[in-house]
C-alpha cells in the first residue's frame, strides 16, 4: 500500500483502549502501510484531557491531533457527549489562537474501522502538509520582502 | 550498551541512572471509599466505610526507578522491520532505565526469565517491555512482576508490532518511531506509583433479570455454583420470545422441551428465587452490594427459596408448559384479566414469601443496613453481589403498510407463520382464513439490514441498519418444514442474501433447495412488492427484481406472504437509566469490548446475556448466559470482589473544595464532597462506584483529582518524550 507524502509534522493520535487502540492494532494486522509520523498513545476515554492538554500538545510541538473515540459507543455514560463538547470549545481557542482548528479532529473509530483508521491519518497529513506549505509560502513571502 | 538475549543472562552491572528520578516523589494510593454520612475523617485522611476493606497500595515509597526495557524481536514480526538493537541502545540512555534488552520472543519463558532476573538482580523496580499488542500480552508481563516480587502495575507497554513494525514499511522510519513509543513508556514508567486492586465484601448473590432462555440457563448454572438466585421476569410465563416457536434449529428440538428442562431446573433448585410479573424499579449501590427495588403486579408469582416449595407451591400452582406462550402457573393462563382477583388469590397462594436477603413491603424493619422497605404494596428489595441482565429482545413489528403487512390478511410474519403451520393438521392442503394454501413468499430482512432512504426510521428514531442473523436460517428452516409436511406447496425465498452462518444452518439452504424452493435475491435499495391481486386466481402478487437472473421482474401469484421479522432491542424501562448501562447505535446493551470483555458491561457487576446484546439464537443466547453466570461466580465466590485499581483518586493536599469533579462525574455517588477537620470541603473517591472515565480529571482546577494508572501527569510526560529530539535516533 502506498503511503501518501508525508509532511514533518507529527500527529498525536488519542486512542480509547476499547474501541479505537484495537483498531490500530487491526490496522497492523492488516498490513494497512500508513504514514510513520503518527504517535499513538492510548486512553481509557479522551474525555479525562483538559482544554489545556490540547493547546500544550499544539505548543510543545504536535502539528496534528487525531482523538479517535469510541463514539456514541463509548462504555462510560455520557463521556463521549462531554467530549464532543469540550473538542468544540478547543477547536475555538484555536482559532482565536490564530490556527486551524482542523488541525484537531474529534472522531468515532470502532474495533475494526481499519480503512476509516487510516483515511484519519491521511486527511490530516493533507491538512498538515496544506499549512506547512503556507507557512513556508509566508516565510518566503518575507524573505523576499526583506531583500527588497 | 544495550543487550539481546536468547536465554536469560544475569552478572551485568546495573547501569547507574544518568539523571535521578524525583526526590521525594511519594508513591500515590488509592483513595478509600467514603460513606454518606460517615464522620469527618482525620486531617489529610480519607474516611474509610467499614464494609469496605480497600486495601493500601504496597508501594516502593520513595525509591528511585530503575526501569528495565525490554524490546521483542518477536520472531522477525518487529526485528524484520525495526532494529530492536539500536531501539534498545537507545533505551538504555533515558534517565532511570538500569537495563536494556532484547530478546527473541520476550513472552516466552526465556523472556520473561530475563525480566525475573533483572528484578533479583539489578533491582529493577519498574518494567516496559516493547512489544505486540498489550492486549495479548500485559497481563503476561504483569505477572512476571508480580511473582518476581513487584507490584504489577508498576509496568508499562510499547506497541511496537501492530502499531509500528506491521504498520511502517520504512525500516528507519519504523525504528525511529519505535524509539519514541518506547521513550515515552519509560517517561510513564518513571512515574508509576504501586496500586492494589480495591477489595470490596460482595454479598454471595446474583440477581438476573429475564426469564427467557438465556436468564434461565444463567439462574440454574449460577445455583449450582451454590450462589443465591433471584429470577425476576416480567411476564407471568417463563420462557421469552423463545416461547413463540416451535422447533429449534439445528437440531429441531421442541422448544417447548427445551424450556420446560430450563424451567424445571429453577423451579426444583431451592436456592433459586423466582419473582414473575415482577419488573426492576431500581438499582442502587455497586458490585459486591447492589440494592435492587422490584416492583411486583398483583397477579405476579414469587417461589421463595424453599426447601419444600416443590411440594408446596411447583405442584399446587399447576406449572405448566403452554405452546406458544410460555411456562408459568395456570393462573398465568387461567386468569380472564390481568390482576383479575384469580391472579390475586394465586399470589397470596404461593405465599410470595420474601427469600433470604429480601425485604417485603410492609414487613418487618429493615436490618441496620438494609435499604428501608417501599410501603407501596408488591415492592420487593433484594441484595446482590452481582446483576445479569438477560431482558431479551422484541420482534420486529412492521408498520402498517409495509409489504401490505396491516392491510392485507395473507400477509403475516414468520412468528404468525410458524404458529399457523403447527397447527395444520397433517396431509392434504393447508387452508389459511379457510382457503387453501397452494404458494408462499418468504421476504427476508423485514425490520433488517434497512437502507437509509428506502425504509422509513421507526419508533425509535433511526432505521434498522443491522443484521438480526438468526432469520435466515429460522425461514429456511419454516420453509423446509412447509415442503416436508406439504411438498406441493410452493415456497417462494425473496432474500438479499443467505446468512446461514452456524453448525448445520448451510443445511437447511440445501435441505429448501433440494425440496424445490425457488430463490429470488433482491436488491437492499428495491425490496420486492407487494400488492392485491385482482380478478386472479392468487390474492396476492408478489413482485421483485431478481439479482440471480440478471435483473428479471419477476411476479408471483401467492395465497401467502410471510415476513421474515428482525430482532429489536426490548425496552428495559428503568433498569438501563438506574444502572448507567450503555447501549449501542442499535440499541442493544453494549459490552465493554466484543471480544475480551463480551458479557461484561461498562459498570462492574453487571453482566448481559442473550439477546438484549445483540441479535441471538438461543444457542448463542444459552451460550452467553453460561459465560455471564461463570463472570458472576469469579466475581463473588471468594465473597471479596476485586476491582481493577484504575479508578480516580484525590490528593487530599491538593483540593481545594470546588466541587467541579462532583458535578461532573456522571456516576452517582463516586465522588462526594466531604468535612475535613480544618474546615475545609474536599472530595473523596468511592472506588467501587468510580468507572474510570476519568471525566473528573478534566475539570478539576487544581489538579488534585487523577486516575491511578492513566494520570494526567503521566500522559503529559509521553508527549514531552515522543516530541523529545525530534523522535529520531541519535547517529
Amino acid at each position: 500500500m502506498s503511503v501518501s507524502p508525508t509532511p514533518d509534522g507529527k500527529i498525536l493520535i488519542l486512542s480509547t483502549i476499547s474501541c479505537a487502540d484495537p483498531a490500530a492494532d487491526a490496522v497492523g494486522q492488516a498490513h494497512l502501510h500508513h504514514a510513520a509520523n503518527t504517535y499513538v498513545i492510548r486512553v481509557p476515554s479522551p474525555v479525562l484531557f483538559p482544554d489545556q492538554f490540547y493547546y500544550d500538545c499544539f505548543e510543545k510541538g504536535f502539528a496534528g491531533i487525531i482523538v479517535m473515540s469510541c463514539g456514541h459507543e463509548c462504555p462510560y455514560q455520557g463521556a463521549f457527549e462531554r467530549l464532543t463538547k469540550r473538542i468544540d470549545r478547543v477547536k475555538l481557542g484555536l482559532k482565536e489562537r490564530g490556527m486551524d482548528p482542523g488541525l484537531l479532529r474529534l472522531t468515532a473509530i470502532c474495533t475494526v474501522c481499519t480503512k476509516a483508521y487510516v483515511k484519519e491519518i491521511e486527511d490530516m497529513n493533507a491538512r498538515i502538509l496544506a499549512a506547512e506549505q503556507a507557512q513556508a509560502e509566508t516565510a518566503t513571502a518575507a524573505v523576499g520582502g526583506d531583500a527588497a | 550498551m544495550a543487550e539481546h538475549i536468547d536465554e536469560p543472562q544475569s552478572g551485568e552491572q546495573p547501569r547507574e541512572p544518568e539523571r535521578p528520578a524525583e526526590s521525594g516523589e511519594q508513591p500515590r494510593e488509592p483513595e478509600r471509599p467514603a460513606e454518606s454520612g460517615s464522620t469527618s475523617p482525620d486531617e489529610g485522611q480519607a474516611p474509610v466505610p467499614e464494609e469496605m476493606a480497600a486495601e493500601e497500595a504496597a508501594v516502593a515509597g520513595g525509591e528511585e526507578p530503575r526501569i528495565g526495557v525490554y524490546i521483542c524481536h518477536c520472531g522477525g514480526n518487529i526485528a524484520d522491520v525495526i532494529d530492536v538493537e539500536q531501539v534498545a541502545e537507545e533505551a538504555a540512555k533515558l534517565p532511570g532505565v538500569v537495563s536494556a534488552k532484547t530478546n527473541m520472543f520476550m513472552c516466552s519463558d526465556p523472556g520473561q526469565q530475563a525480566i525475573a532476573d533483572d528484578i533479583a538482580e539489578l533491582g529493577v523496580n519498574r518494567v516496559v517491555v516493547a512489544a505486540c499488542s498489550p492486549r495479548l500480552h500485559e497481563t503476561t508481563f504483569r505477572g512476571v512482576l508480580e511473582r518476581a516480587g513487584i507490584n504489577p502495575y508498576l509496568y508499562e507497554h510499547a506497541n511496537i508490532r501492530e502499531q509500528v513494525s506491521w504498520s511502517h514499511g520504512d525500516p528507519e522510519q519504523a525504528r525511529d518511531k519505535a524509539t519514541a513509543l518506547v521513550r515515552a513508556a519509560v517517561a510513564k514508567a518513571g512515574g508509576l506509583t504501586a496500586l492494589e486492586p480495591v477489595r470490596i465484601p460482595a454479598e454471595g448473590a446474583v440477581v438476573i433479570v429475564g426469564g427467557g432462555v438465556a436468564g434461565l440457563r444463567a439462574a440454574g448454572d449460577l445455583a449450582r455454583t451454590g450462589l443465591n438466585v433471584t429470577l425476576v421476569e416480567k411476564e407471568l410465563v417463563l420462557g421469552g420470545r423463545a416461547a413463540v416457536l416451535d422447533k429449534l434449529f439445528p437440531y429441531e428440538e421442541a422448544a417447548a422441551d427445551v424450556i420446560t428442562r430450563l424451567a424445571d431446573e429453577v423451579l426444583e433448585d431451592t436456592r433459586i428465587t423466582l419473582h414473575t410479573g415482577t419488573e426492576v424499579k431500581n438499582v442502587d449501590g455497586y458490585v459486591g452490594a447492589f440494592t435492587l427495588t422490584l416492583r411486583q403486579r398483583p397477579e405476579g408469582v414469587t417461589l421463595a427459596a424453599d426447601p419444600d416449595r416443590v411440594a408446596r407451591d411447583v405442584a399446587g400452582l399447576g406449572w405448566r408448559y403452554e405452546p406458544f406462550r410460555g411456562y408459568g402457573p395456570a393462573s398465568a393462563f387461567d386468569a380472564a384479566t390481568p390482576g383479575g382477583d384469580d391472579a390475586a388469590d394465586t399470589a397470596a397462594s404461593a405465599g410470595a414469601v420474601p427469600a433470604a436477603g429480601e425485604t417485603p413491603a410492609g414487613g418487618d424493619e429493615p436490618g441496620a443496613g438494609e435499604p428501608a422497605g417501599d410501603e407501596s404494596a408488591g415492592t420487593i428489595t433484594v441484595k446482590a453481589g452481582a446483576i445479569v441482565v438477560a431482558t431479551g429482545y422484541e420482534h420486529y413489528v412492521p408498520p402498517k403498510g409495509e409489504y401490505g403487512y396491516g392491510r392485507l390478511p395473507q400477509v403475516v410474519t414468520l412468528v404468525d407463520f410458524i404458529k399457523w403451520l403447527s397447527e395444520q393438521p397433517e396431509g392434504g392442503t393447508p387452508t389459511f382464513n379457510d382457503k387453501p394454501v397452494r404458494a408462499v413468499a418468504f421476504v427476508h430482512c423485514v425490520g433488517s439490514r434497512q437502507v437509509d432512504g428506502v425504509h422509513k426510521p421507526g419508533p425509535s428514531g433511526h432505521i434498522n441498519e443491522y443484521c438480526s442473523r438468526v432469520c435466515c436460517t429460522a425461514t429456511l428452516q419454516s420453509v423446509v418444514d412447509l415442503k416436508t409436511r406439504f411438498p406441493r406447496v410452493a415456497a417462494y425465498e425473496l432474500f438479499q442474501d443467505i446468512r446461514a452462518y452456524g453448525r448445520g444452518h448451510e443445511e437447511y439452504y440445501e435441505r429448501a433447495n433440494k425440496a424445490g424452493a425457488v430463490f429470488l435475491r433482491w436488491d437492499g435499495a428495491q425490496p420486492p412488492k407487494v400488492a392485491k391481486t385482482k380478478g386472479d386466481d392468487f390474492p396476492v402478487t408478489v413482485s421483485c427484481i431478481d439479482g440471480l437472473t440478471w435483473g428479471e421482474e419477476v411476479e408471483m401469484g401467492v395465497d401467502m406472504v410471510v415476513l421474515a421479522v428482525g430482532m429489536t432491542p426490548a425496552d428495559i424501562g428503568g433498569l438501563g437509566s438506574s444502572l448507567k448501562i450503555p447501549t449501542g447505535a442499535d440499541g442493544f446493551l453494549q459490552e465493554v469490548h466484543p471480544k475480551l470483555r463480551p458479557v461484561e458491561l461498562s459498570v462492574t457487576g453487571v453482566l448481559v446475556a442473550g439477546a438484549c446484546q445483540a441479535p441471538k439464537d438461543v444457542t448463542e443466547s444459552c451460550a452467553s448466559a453460561s459465560a455471564a453466570a461463570v463472570k458472576a461466580l469469579g466475581l463473588l465466590a471468594t465473597g471479596h470482589v476485586q476491582l481493577a485499581p484504575f479508578v480516580a483518586h484525590v490528593e487530599a493536599e491538593e483540593c481545594l473544595g470546588h466541587g467541579h469533579c462532583v458535578a461532573e462525574c456522571p456516576y452517582p455517588g463516586a465522588i462526594a464532597m466531604q468535612d475535613y477537620p480544618d474546615g475545609q470541603q474536599r472530595a473523596v473517591v468511592n472506588p467501587a462506584l468510580c468507572s474510570g472515565c476519568g471525566a473528573c480529571v478534566a475539570v478539576c482546577p487544581t489538579k488534585a483529582i487523577d486516575l491511578n494508572g492513566w494520570s494526567l501527569e503521566a500522559y503529559e510526560s509521553m508527549v514531552d518524550a515522543l516530541l523529545a529530539s525530534g523522535g529520531e535516533v541519535a547517529r
